[in-house]
């Protein structure tokens, strides 16, 4: 059976997540600044993907905070989503590599 | 205070009633807390009179309003009650532009006869025959109607974005045809074409939101098949009527509408019966089929008003009616067995 491919969203929240747990708003904050700016998720856009990625069990709760009255609940990586999102970002470097190669630019594979 | 007595947090949370309730059960406090996370600045003064004076933001609105249509008309993973809904609202987009294409197919026919493409066809009756066109508009009519055959082609294949970016431009131009018809007073019966725009053109068309980024990848082949099917059983046998000079017994598009319909829950009757008898519930075909009636009925009733002073076909329309709600009536149970809810998921495991 085929292998939905990743979203370009589903990327960046798990990449959001890489290297330690964050509340949903922070999550839209690591995403806007991963992608420098060019990703600005909106909260619709952030819990559908977090629902998503919940039940294929990529990402977890991990904690709650309060902060202001209110609580904040963390997520984090699951080890399952730790190794999507290496297999992702695998992928996507690979191809980063052919490109860089077909336009003549440093860091491209050599050419077999 | 505020006039309505609503402070930010409690403006956030009307919104999320949009949301259905399992999904609220599970977000809700998350997302209302991300959300006012989303309106602070640092500054206590200014925090504060957003928090008791300030209004969701239309982005905000915009996304919880999407994020609902992706749930209740459901995908891989929501509870089976919106997934049926999801299914069988995708399904009647399909079959209403499988019509659509079909319509085209057959402008396509009359264009090549006309244009003696096809010789060892006779010459084309005169009442097919298209009179000079005075105007461009025509044309462009008929170039929407062959668009509606990509559209149907990009929706089956999978191209949902080009598929909804034709069929806006597309009712989008029918709209402007429409109103230049309309301020030019040529509009023969505009309650009629006013509203098989709506129904059969523009509600389509925003159901395809449908057909999001969760939902399961349409059965090609199947639907494929269905193109040439459906145009060797519809719209040619009524271009031989036509062309056999019998236009009388045509009934009007609404008319077609409830009888293609009414036989397509017949033909399904005896599959959502026997479900019935399973009580499997799953009858997305039987809800799609009911979606289908209520489309075909609505524009059956109003353009009933075309007919007022004519009661032979004041008749018929009543007569076609009829037919569907009978045929409805036999796959309704089905439909309904289909939306029953199922026990929602459990929520996800709290931190702990």
């Amino acid at each position: 059976m085929a292998v939905k491919p990743m979203t370009g969203q589903a990327f960046f929240v798990l990449s959001a997540l890489a290297d330690g747990p964050r509340h949903g708003y922070g999550i839209v904050g690591e995403v806007a600044d991963l992608s420098h700016g060019r990703v600005k998720l909106k909260i619709g856009g952030l819990y559908g993907v977090l629902d998503r990625l919940t039940a294929e069990r990529l990402i977890e709760p991990d904690r709650e905070e309060a902060h202001d009255g209110r609580l904040r609940r963390y997520y984090r990586l699951t080890s399952g989503g730790r190794h999507a999102l290496a297999e992702e970002a695998e992928l996507r470097a690979a191809t980063a590599r052919v490109v860089r190669a077909r336009l003549g630019l440093a860091g491209g594979e050599a050419a077999g | 205070m505020n006039d309505d007595g609503l402070d930010l947090e409690d403006r956030y949370r009307r919104v999320l009633r949009l949301l259905p309730g399992y999904y609220r059960d599970r977000w809700e406090e998350d997302m209302v807390a991300a959300l006012l996370d989303s309106r602070m600045t640092g500054d206590e003064d200014e925090d504060y009179y957003v928090l008791v004076y300030g209004r969701p933001g239309w982005p905000e609105v915009a996304s919880v309003a999407a994020l609902a249509i992706r749930l209740y008309l459901g995908g891989a993973g929501t509870p089976r009650r919106y997934f049926a809904w999801g299914q069988a609202v995708r399904r009647a987009v399909l079959a209403v532009l499988l019509v659509h294409a079909t319509q085209g197919l057959a402008d396509l026919t009359l264009l090549a006869w006309r244009r003696h493409l096809a010789a060892w066809f006779r010459p084309l009756p005169a009442s097919l025959a298209a009179p000079a066109p005075s105007s461009a508009w025509p044309t462009v009519m008929n170039t929407v109607d062959y668009a509606w055959i990509v559209i149907f082609l990009a929706l089956v294949l999978g191209h949902h974005r080009t598929a909804r970016a034709i069929a806006a431009l597309a009712v989008a131009t029918e709209l402007v045809v429409l109103l230049q018809a309309q301020f030019a007073d040529i509009l023969l019966r505009p309650l009629g074409t006013w509203s098989s725009w709506f129904l059969v053109s523009l509600a389509p068309v925003l159901a395809m939101a449908a057909f999001h980024q969760d939902a399961p990848p349409t059965a090609r082949r199947p639907w494929l098949l269905a193109l040439p099917g459906y145009y060797l059983l519809v719209p040619v046998p009524l271009m031989v009527i036509q062309v056999t000079g019998n236009q009388a017994w045509l009934p009007d598009s609404a008319g077609l509408g409830c009888l293609v319909v009414g036989l397509a829950c017949l033909a399904h009757a005896p599959r959502a019966l026997s479900r019935s008898r399973q009580a499997a519930g799953c009858g997305v075909w039987s809800l799609a089929l009911t979606l289908l009636a209520a489309v075909a009925g609505a524009w059956r009733i109003v353009t009933l008003g075309n007919y007022v002073h004519d009661p032979h076909l004041m008749r018929v329309s009543l007569a076609e009616l009829v037919i569907l709600l009978a045929a409805v009536a036999v796959v309704a149970p089905d439909a309904a067995r289909a939306q029953m809810p199922a026990p929602a998921p459990p929520p996800y495991p709290h931190p702990g």
